[in-house]
C-alpha cells in the first residue's frame, strides 16, 4: 500500500493508543472498557482538530493556521498553498484589469459602456467631464435620461451607427460627436469626442467659400458687360472678334461656376431636412425635355412617367438637381443617342426619378468619387463641355436635404443611369403605372 | 427612495412600467429643453422661421403630456402603487404639467421673437435677455437632472437659483421702463421684450416647482409654500438622522 507517511504515522499512533488503552484496561480489570475509552479519546482528539480547522477556514483572514500534527497538518498546509496560489493569480488578473481600466480612463476620448437597454455600465473620466456624468450615482441610469437631446434619442433608436452623431450642448457651446460601436452580446461602446474645433473650422471653410464666390461675382459682371458691349460694336477690329468671343464664352463659364458655388454654399449652410411643398414631377420632366430639345444638337428624349405621384420637396432645389442630371445626360450623349427620363413608385412606396442615357458611360473606379466637388472623369472633354464640375455635388446635397439617395449605374460604352430614390414619406398620391392614361405614359 | 428601489418589485412588468414612464418624462423634458433653446436662439439671432417652428414642437410636447398622463392613470388603476412608487407617479403627473407650461411659455417667446425679428434689433442684441435665458435654461436642465438622479440636494440648489431669475426680471423691467421714457418709439419693442422676460420668469418658477416635486418624491415631504432655508435645514437634519 502506497500511503503518505503522515497516514502511517497516524495509524501507528492509533495502534499505540489502542495498545496503551488495552494495557491500562488490563491493569484495571476491564480490557474492552480500556480499549473503548482509548478509542473515544482518539476520536475526541480528531474531532477537536476538525473543529479547529473549520474555525480557521471560516476566519482565515484574521487567524494564523492552527498548529496541528498528522493528517490535519497536511490538510492545513495544502489549503494554505492553494490559497496562496489563488491569491497570486487573482492579484495578477486584478492588476491587468486595473491597468486596462487606467488606460481607458486616461484616454483623451470619452468612453461609455452601455447595455442593451442603453443603460450606463461604466464610463471613463473624459466622458464624465464632457457629459457631466457622476460616478456611482449614474451607473445603471438610461443614457437618454441624462443626455436628453431628442436628436440623440432618435439616433440611438434608428440603430444605424456608421456615422457619428454631432450634438451642440451647454453654455459655452461645445460640439460633441457620439459614435456607437456594438460589441459582444448586446453591449455597446460609445465614444464621445469634443469636435468643437473641427466644427468651427468647417463653418469657417463654408463661410470662406460663400464670401469668396460672392466677392468674385461683381468684378465678373463688369467684365461680362464690357465684353458684350465690345462684341456688339460694329467698328470692332475683325482680328479681335475671335478672342473676344472666346472671352465671352469663358466669362459665361466662370459665371456658371460662381453661381453653382453660391448654390452649394447655400445648400451647405442649411442641413435641416426641408419640409417643402408638393411638386408635380410629371410637369417638371416635360420642362426638362423641352430644355434638352432646345439645345443646338440634342439626342432623342423619351419620357416614361409610370406614376403621376407628387413629390414633397423644395421646388427650386429639386428643379436644380433634376435639371443638372438631365443636362449631364444631354451633354454626354451623342445626337444619335437617346436620353430617357423616368418617374416611378417602387414596391415599398419610395419614389424613383431616373435619367438614363446611351452616352460613353463611366468607368467603375470613378463612380465613388463622382459627387466630389470639381472631380472630373475625363479632364479634356468635360472642359470642352463647359461644366462647372459642381453639378453632381449639388445633386447630392439636394437629395440629402430630402432624405433621398443617389444611385449611379454605368457601363462604359453602353450608357449610364442616375437614380434618385426618395423615401415614401415624401410621396403624395399617384396611381401605379398601369392605371395611368396612355397619354401620360408616353408624354 | 433610491433608484435601486425601482428594481425590487416582485412583478418585473411593474418595474418596467415605472422605468418606462420615468424615461418618457425625461424625453419630454429633453424636448422642452430643446424648444426653449430654439425660442431663445430665434430671439437672439433674429431668425423668424426658427421662432415659428417652436409652435410645432409645442404640439409634440402637448401630445406627450397627454400620453404620459394616460400611462400614469393606467398604472394607478392596475397596479395600485404604494409609498415611494405612489409618490413617483404623483410627482410625474405634476412634473409633466409644469413641463407643458414651460413648453407654452417657450412657444410664446418663439412667437414674439418671430415678430421682433422683423424689427430693428437693439444695439446690445438682447444681451441681458440672453443672460437671463441662460440661467433659466440651466435651471430647467439641472432640475431635470435632479429628477433623473432623484437628487434632492441638487433640487434644493436649483430651486434657490429662482431668486436670481427674479432679480434679473426686476432689473430688465426697470431697464425697459427707462427705455420707454427716453424714447416713446421703443415702447412697442420694450413691451414685447417685457412679455418675453415675463415668460422666462415663469419658466424659472416651473423649474422650481419640478425641484419641489423631486424633494417630495425622495423624502415624502411637501415643500411647496415653504421657505427654502427651512427646507434645507429639514433635509440636513433628515440626512444626519439614521434611517
Amino acid at each position: 500500500m502506497n500511503l503518505p507517511p503522515a497516514v502511517w504515522f497516524l495509524l501507528a499512533r492509533l495502534g499505540g493508543v489502542v495498545l496503551l488503552g488495552a494495557l491500562v484496561g488490563a491493569l484495571l480489570g476491564s480490557l474492552i472498557g480500556g480499549i473503548a475509552l482509548a478509542l473515544a479519546a482518539a476520536l475526541g482528539w480528531q474531532l477537536m482538530n476538525l473543529f479547529w480547522l473549520d474555525g480557521w477556514l471560516r476566519d482565515r483572514a484574521n487567524r494564523s493556521p492552527p498548529d496541528v500534527s498528522g493528517v490535519w497538518g497536511d490538510v492545513v498546509s495544502q489549503v494554505v498553498r492553494l490559497h496562496r496560489r489563488k491569491r497570486f493569480h487573482k492579484q495578477r488578473l486584478l492588476e491587468l484589469f486595473r491597468e486596462l481600466r487606467r488606460s481607458t480612463a486616461a484616454m483623451p476620448d470619452g468612453v461609455i459602456i452601455l447595455n442593451a437597454q442603453w443603460e450606463i455600465v461604466w464610463f471613463n473620466r473624459t466622458a464624465g467631464r464632457l457629459l457631466g456624468l457622476r460616478r456611482r450615482v449614474d451607473d445603471g441610469m438610461a443614457l437618454t435620461n441624462l443626455i436628453r437631446e431628442p436628436s440623440l434619442a432618435r439616433y440611438l433608436q434608428q440603430g444605424e451607427f456608421a456615422e457619428p452623431h454631432v450634438l451642440a450642448r451647454g453654455e459655452p457651446r461645445v460640439h460633441l460627436s457620439f459614435q456607437v460601436v456594438p460589441y459582444g452580446r448586446e453591449q455597446r461602446l460609445m465614444l464621445v469626442r469634443d469636435v468643437s474645433r473641427q466644427v468651427a473650422l468647417e463653418s469657417m471653410r463654408k463661410d470662406f467659400v460663400a464670401n469668396a464666390s460672392h466677392e468674385l461675382r461683381s468684378p465678373l459682371t463688369v467684365v461680362t458687360g464690357y465684353v458684350e458691349t465690345l462684341l456688339q460694336d460694329d467698328a470692332l477690329d475683325p482680328a479681335l472678334r475671335a478672342p473676344l468671343t472666346e472671352m465671352q464664352r469663358q466669362t459665361q463659364r466662370m459665371n456658371g461656376i460662381v453661381s453653382d458655388l453660391l448654390d452649394l454654399s447655400r445648400l451647405d449652410a442649411n442641413e435641416r431636412e426641408v419640409q417643402g411643398e408638393p411638386i408635380d414631377v410629371v410637369a417638371l420632366c416635360a420642362v426638362l425635355r423641352k430644355d434638352i430639345l432646345a439645345r443646338a444638337s440634342h439626342p432623342e428624349v423619351q419620357l416614361d412617367m409610370a406614376s403621376d405621384a407628387k413629390l414633397l420637396g423644395d421646388p427650386a432645389e429639386v428643379l436644380s438637381a433634376f435639371s443638372n442630371l438631365a443636362d449631364n445626360a444631354a451633354k454626354y450623349t451623342p445626337h444619335t443617342g437617346r436620353v430617357r427620363l423616368r418617374w416611378s413608385i417602387d414596391a415599398d412606396g419610395s419614389a424613383r426619378f431616373e435619367v438614363e442615357d446611351t452616352g460613353p458611360g463611366i468607368a467603375p473606379e470613378h463612380l465613388p468619387r463622382l459627387t466630389e466637388r470639381f472631380y472630373r472623369v475625363d479632364e479634356g472633354r468635360s472642359r470642352d463641355a463647359g461644366g462647372s464640375g459642381l453639378g453632381l455635388a449639388i445633386v447630392k446635397h439636394v437629395l440629402q436635404h430630402h432624405g433621398a439617395a443617389l444611385d449611379v449605374q454605368s457601363t462604359p460604352g453602353v450608357g449610364s443611369r442616375f437614380s434618385c430614390v426618395f423615401p415614401s414619406r415624401r410621396v403624395i398620391g399617384g396611381a401605379r403605372g398601369e392605371n395611368l392614361p396612355p397619354a401620360i405614359r408616353t408624354a | 427612495m433610491e433608484t435601486s428601489d425601482l428594481s425590487q418589485h416582485i412583478s418585473r412588468r411593474f418595474n418596467e412600467d415605472m422605468e418606462h414612464v420615468r424615461t418618457r418624462v425625461l424625453a419630454m423634458g429633453g424636448l422642452v429643453e430643446e424648444l426653449l433653446a430654439k425660442a431663445l436662439n430665434s430671439l437672439i439671432e433674429g431668425d423668424s422661421s426658427l421662432g415659428e417652428s417652436v409652435a410645432r414642437d409645442d404640439l409634440a410636447v402637448n401630445g406627450m403630456e397627454v400620453a404620459i398622463d394616460e400611462e400614469c392613470s393606467r398604472i394607478l388603476a392596475t397596479r395600485a402603487p404604494a409609498a415611494g412608487d405612489l409618490r413617483l407617479i404623483v410627482a410625474i403627473i405634476k412634473t409633466i404639467t409644469d413641463l407643458e407650461r414651460i413648453g407654452d411659455e417657450g412657444e410664446k417667446i418663439g412667437n414674439i421673437s418671430a415678430r421682433l425679428a422683423a424689427m430693428e434689433r437693439p444695439e446690445n442684441r438682447y444681451r441681458e435677455i440672453k443672460h437671463m435665458g441662460r440661467i433659466v435654461a440651466e435651471m430647467v436642465h439641472d432640475a431635470l437632472d435632479a429628477f433623473a438622479r432623484l437628487d434632492s440636494q441638487q433640487a434644493v440648489r436649483v430651486a434657490r437659483r429662482d431668486r436670481m431669475v427674479d432679480e434679473e426680471y426686476e432689473a430688465i423691467q426697470r431697464q425697459c421702463i427707462t427705455f420707454m421714457m427716453e424714447d416713446p418709439r421703443s415702447i412697442r419693442r420694450a413691451l414685447d421684450v417685457m412679455w418675453i422676460v415675463r415668460s422666462l420668469e415663469r419658466v424659472g418658477d416651473h423649474a422650481k416647482n419640478i425641484c419641489e416635486y423631486v424633494i417630495y418624491m425622495v423624502h415624502g415631504k411637501d415643500v411647496r409654500h415653504t421657505k427654502l432655508e427651512d427646507v434645507e435645514r429639514d433635509l440636513q437634519e433628515a440626512a444626519s438622522r439614521p434611517l
